[in-house]
């Protein structure tokens, strides 16, 4: 996957990583008890779909993707808490750890790649890439933040 | 000058015993009030004449239909305050102080020292602007019209400080139980000065119109006389009594508020007529704007005016029976306030200088006058029926 | 005695000829009234809240409080505003100096013509009039008919509370609780907020009538653990509180408090009239003793039916009991009320927790009905680094020992992480146990979600709040507890208008000495007793149970309250959620 010759590689790339989510969120659903958590991941798998959707309506063949690469708030709660085991008995707390991390790596994928990479179009892909991830991320911190971190 | 004395042959004549015979459908029953303009308010008296000769004079109350005496015991205390000061219309802030002093005494409260001299401004402007109107009315009932335009003027400009001060002309609903309800606005004074210095030149003047006047005199003096044993059997009070030579002032006598510290002397005569009874009010002018001028110059210049209360939507005024006097225009002006310890007064009940003037009194007094004396008969009293008919 | 002079000197008068007229030169030109004219009323309907003490004080009857459109009810509003009836108002003016918020004054216009009557009947700030621009008239002078100082409580000195855990609260004598009782205006926004609705006026007003008996059957009729409020509450009524517009708000939990403090548990049963019981045959399964469960219980039992509670620990009161401080609830207010409801026939099966000692299938079909108060009992992880090690406490299970009265070592110095009512719990327990205290939130003092009264008392006991530190790392040495790291957080506000989010500092790591941590940040429902098959028919929303109008479950026969269910997480709700779950199951089982 360090090789990649054309933009369309690169969103295909990102598009399989958006279904391995989708894949992997169904199959933690499928793992744990608690009803309400398992409307909570087939949620998550759905956002992950729709990522997948809105990648693929971008357009390669211009020089634009129409993805930006503005700044998004980072709280940076991924880089401090500690890996979750996937587990039947696990807690909106857990799926929650788990998910923010997730999209955290896949941040940090992206970036990683576009720093390698020297062509400057296939560069900002990359990072437009990592700021979607970001955002999705940021909605799993924020909501960490509002129910679990209540009383911090 | 023209003299004519009625051919009174013609009238029926007492009895051997002296009495007249009520019965024998020779006398004249007429009803003077309530719509005669000659009567202080909504009265009436009903007289029986022989000519023009007063042989009986009864009167009637009962046009006000208020009964407000019967409300405050369906009233809370603080519910009582806006509605006594309806009981006088001319004089309202009687009551007002009357109720406040009441409950204060009843529930140990100690006004500020502002409020005290607040209150005592407040009850000698009031006494001012109801002597503005009554004196000069005086010579009303005499047909002299003219001193009334005057002194509703005043009175007016009186009406105006009350207004900046209280909020309102006639009903002030300033002293409040616990103090009252308001400092005097800036520049209070001085326009309280400039009215009064116009009260100066209306002294004089009256003076000049009214009690130096040949008709005026010859249709007061020697009218109405009140001898001075009366004053006591008949419970009369104020100039009334002042007119007879016996001197009563609840300022005086029972000094409340700052009056202690005022300087002040009220007239007093013996002649005890109607003459006699308006120089004396004529004299309460002179006496209440200088009141008024030393109270001006000694009360503070700030302070708190008004003492903490408990919460006056069930304030639950102690247990007792107070009676609480001030000196009103008209004389002692007393309530008997009365509380069981709940949220309601049990009695408050009034005693204006007016139930025993224009009853007992008047009635008394009218026996053997003449009927074109009655008006000025019942002004020289300044009665004034809501506190006769509570 | 008379002579000419007395004939001529009337006629001086004719000199007024040559004077100017006072009279109005020109009848159309309006005087204006005076600045402090009572004229008519005007009324800022965003400032009023409705509260009627203008309605109460008004001798003509002349105010009353009317719906209005576009002014909802709201919490501490009761949507209404005064409509002026100019046929009754005398214009006394006390409505505006009784007036709770000073939303209603006067203006000093005072003529006003209309050919229709209905006219001057007229809501003052809604119906719009030319004077309400008018800033001249009659205000609320500075003084008050309803005193605005609430009477002080004497408290136990913060110097003397280390190594005690006596009550810091003294409680109001008799004549401190009559004149707090007596500020109240009796408008009720109180009881629209108390989420069991109490009858706080009416139980104020016993107060002040010094009926007690009154006082305990009021409070009883919504909430049979007043002990318990009168000290905990988080009295959200206070902050509704008119009186406390102008002043400060009435202390309503220290005058429950008083009450339930005069009336000696054994007079209970008389004054509340439960001397027997019509038992109706009906039994009803309550899973936990806490505040919720044993309000079901005793609104249930009085009204005849069977009550069992299961209850895993050895006493009742839930968190009340092992949560709670003694210093804020001691422990005998708690056993006595719970005493009671046995008095009366509530059945407590202690030490049973279900799903193990019991399984909920056997109480769900043994029971007509079932109340589930489970509480929040597990506590959040901080989840990072470290926090396995010795040393590394959660607040619940700190705080559960300490009233169990087992003894805890927590060494010298100890981190609190959180800024709850729980965090400032665990604090003020480990200033008395002589601990060095640090405070690590994550946030401002001032978004914490502790009552500001708890903030208080920590700071007066010498707990040392450290605002925005976000702990990273519990760095630990043979297996225990050494010392926190922590970065410095800035706050960003959030764009969508929620609360701002601390956002760390790039290189603001500091490093704070410790022996012990103790973790408070959140707590959630275990529902680990419910076997699969009811797991799947309750349905929850972020592990609180959902709950119909009635507390009752998505599962048959199924009520539920306290901290599983509502957000809230105090016993005044859970409290409410017990008394409308056992009317719903009467209303089941009975009607």
């Amino acid at each position: 996957m360090e090789n990649f010759n054309s933009p369309q590689e690169i969103i295909n790339f990102a598009i399989q990583s958006e279904q391995e989510a989708h894949d992997f969120y169904i199959e933690l659903a499928g793992l744990v008890k608690f009803n309400e958590l398992k409307v909570i991941l087939e949620q998550f798998a759905a956002e992950e779909l729709g990522h997948k959707t809105k990648l693929s309506k971008i357009v390669v063949d211009t020089e634009k993707t129409g993805l930006t690469a503005e700044s998004v708030l980072d709280m940076k709660m991924a880089d401090y808490t500690v890996d979750i085991q996937t587990k039947p008995d696990m807690t909106y707390q857990d799926l929650l750890t788990i998910a923010m991390k997730k999209e955290k790596k896949a941040f940090k994928l992206y970036t990683d790649l576009a720093q390698k990479i020297t062509d400057q179009n296939i560069k900002e892909i990359f990072l437009g890439l990592a700021q979607e991830e970001a955002k999705h991320k940021l909605r799993f911190e924020i909501e960490y933040d509002e129910y679990i971190l209540r009383d911090n | 000058m023209f003299h004519w004395t009625p051919d009174r042959s013609a009238f029926p004549t007492a009895g051997p015993d002296g009495k007249f015979d009520f019965d024998s459908h020779k006398l004249v029953k007429i009803w003077h009030g309530p719509n005669h303009p000659g009567v202080t308010g909504n009265m009436s008296l009903e007289l029986t004449i022989s000519g023009d000769e007063v042989l009986e004079s009864k009167t009637h109350v009962g046009y006000l239909h208020r009964g407000f005496e019967k409300l405050y015991e369906r009233r809370t205390w603080i519910q009582c305050f806006p509605t006594v000061v309806r009981m006088c219309v001319p004089e309202s802030d009687s009551n007002e102080y009357n109720l406040s002093a009441g409950i204060e005494e009843l529930a140990g409260i100690e006004i500020p020292e502002m409020a005290k001299w607040l209150r005592t401004l407040v009850l000698e402007m009031s006494r001012l602007q109801a002597l503005l109107r009554i004196v000069p009315a005086q010579g009303g009932t005499v047909g002299l019209g003219l001193g009334v335009q005057w002194g509703v003027y005043l009175r007016d400009l009186i009406l105006d400080r009350f207004e900046e001060l209280t909020g309102g002309r006639i009903y002030h609903m300033y002293m409040i139980p616990g103090g009252v309800r308001g400092l005097l606005p800036d520049g209070f004074k001085e326009r309280l000065e400039e009215n009064l210095i116009l009260v100066d030149e209306f002294v004089l003047s009256i003076k000049r119109l009214m009690l130096d006047n040949a008709v005026f005199k010859k249709r007061t003096v020697g009218i109405a006389h009140i001898p001075v044993e009366w004053i006591d059997k008949y419970g009369i009070v104020g100039f009334v009594a002042r007119g007879a030579g016996v001197k009563k002032d609840v300022r005086l006598d029972y000094p409340y508020l700052a009056y202690d510290q005022l300087d002040f002397d009220p007239a007093i005569s013996t002649d005890s007529d109607i003459y006699a009874r308006t120089w004396i009010r004529w004299n309460d002018i002179i006496t209440t704007v200088d009141l008024l001028r030393q109270i001006m110059a000694k009360m503070p210049k700030k302070g708190e005016f008004k003492a903490p209360t408990p919460n006056v939507l069930h304030w639950q005024v102690p247990k007792g029976e107070v009676y609480v006097r001030s000196e009103s225009s008209r004389g002692e002006y007393g309530f008997y306030i009365v509380s069981d310890g709940s949220k309601y007064p049990r009695r408050i009940n009034l005693r204006g200088p007016s139930y025993t003037h224009a009853v007992s009194l008047l009635e008394k007094m009218l026996v053997n006058s003449n009927i074109s004396d009655i008006a000025a008969t019942m002004v020289s009293l300044q009665t004034c029926p809501p506190e006769i008919e509570r | 005695m008379m002579n000419l002079k007395d004939i001529l000197s009337p006629f001086s008068a004719w000199r007024n000829l040559l004077k100017e007229p006072v009279t109005i030169k020109d009848p159309l030109t309006e005087r204006p009234g005076a600045p402090r004219y009572r004229g008519f009323h005007k009324n800022d309907i965003e400032k009023c809240i409705g509260c009627g003490t203008c309605e109460t004080i008004c001798e003509n009857e002349a105010i009353d409080l009317v719906a209005v459109a576009n002014v909802d009810t709201k919490n501490g509003d009761s949507g209404l505003r005064p409509l002026v009836d100019y046929g009754r108002c005398c214009w006394c003016a006390l409505c505006v100096d009784v007036c709770t918020t000073g939303s209603l004054t006067m203006s000093n216009e005072y003529t006003w013509v209309s050919n229709d009557p209905e006219d001057f009947r007229y809501i003052p700030g809604v119906d719009k009039k030319e004077w309400d621009n008018n800033d001249l008239g009659w205000k609320k002078p500075d003084y008050t008919l309803i005193p605005t100082e609430r009477m002080d409580m004497e408290e136990m000195e913060p110097s003397e509370r280390e190594g005690t855990f006596l009550e810091i609260v003294r409680g109001y004598s008799r004549a401190q609780a009559e004149k707090e009782a007596d500020r109240c205006t009796e408008c009720g926004l109180c009881v629209a907020t108390c989420p069991a609705h109490m009858d706080i006026p009416g139980y104020i007003r016993a107060v002040r009538e010094g009926d007690m008996e009154e006082g305990l059957r009021l409070l009883y009729e919504t909430n049979p653990l007043p002990e318990i409020c009168g000290r905990v509450c988080t009295h959200r009524c206070e902050e509704v509180c008119a009186v406390g517009h102008s002043g400060d708000p009435l202390a309503i939990r220290w005058l429950k408090r008083y009450i339930a403090d005069q009336v000696p548990f054994e007079e209970y049963k008389r004054i509340l009239g439960i001397t027997s019981i019509e038992e109706n045959g009906k039994k009803v399964g309550i899973i936990g003793a806490g505040p919720s469960g044993l309000s079901a219980a005793y609104y249930l039992r009085i009204r005849g039916f069977e009550v069992t509670i299961y209850e895993a620990k050895s006493k009742g009161g839930g968190m009340t009991m092992y949560g709670i401080p003694k210093y804020r609830l001691p422990m005998n207010m708690l056993e006595s009320e719970i005493g009671f409801l046995e008095e009366i026939g509530v059945k407590f099966v202690y030490e049973t927790r279900v799903g193990e000692d019991i399984s909920f299938d056997e109480i769900y079909k043994k029971h007509d009905a079932v109340f589930v108060g489970i509480g929040f009992e597990k506590p959040y992880k901080i989840n990072i680094k470290g926090e396995e090690q010795k040393g590394a406490l959660q607040a619940i299970s700190f705080l559960d020992d300490i009233n169990k009265g087992k003894k805890v070592d927590i060494g010298k110095k100890v981190a609190i992480v959180g800024g709850g009512n729980v965090a400032m719990d665990a604090a003020r327990v480990a200033r008395r146990l002589g601990a060095e205290v640090y405070m690590l939130y994550r946030r401002r003092v001032e978004d914490m979600p502790a009552d500001s009264e708890e903030i208080h008392g920590a700071y007066e006991e010498g707990v040392q709040i450290i605002p925005q530190t976000i702990p990273v790392e519990i760095i630990g040495e043979g297996g225990k507890v050494k010392s926190i790291q922590y970065l410095m957080a800035e706050m960003v506000p959030d764009e969508k208008g929620g609360r701002p989010k601390p956002v760390p500092i790039e290189g603001s790591e500091q490093v704070l000495e410790i022996d012990t941590l103790i973790g408070a940040i959140g707590q959630e429902a275990d529902y680990g007793f419910l076997p699969q098959e009811y797991l799947d028919k309750i349905e929850t929303n972020r592990g609180r149970m959902l709950v119909d109008n009635n507390n009752k479950t998505t599962l048959d026969k199924v009520y539920a309250g306290g901290d599983a269910v509502n957000k809230t997480a105090d016993a005044i709700s859970a409290i409410a959620d017990g008394h409308r779950a056992a009317d719903a199951i009467e209303r089941m089982l009975l009607v």
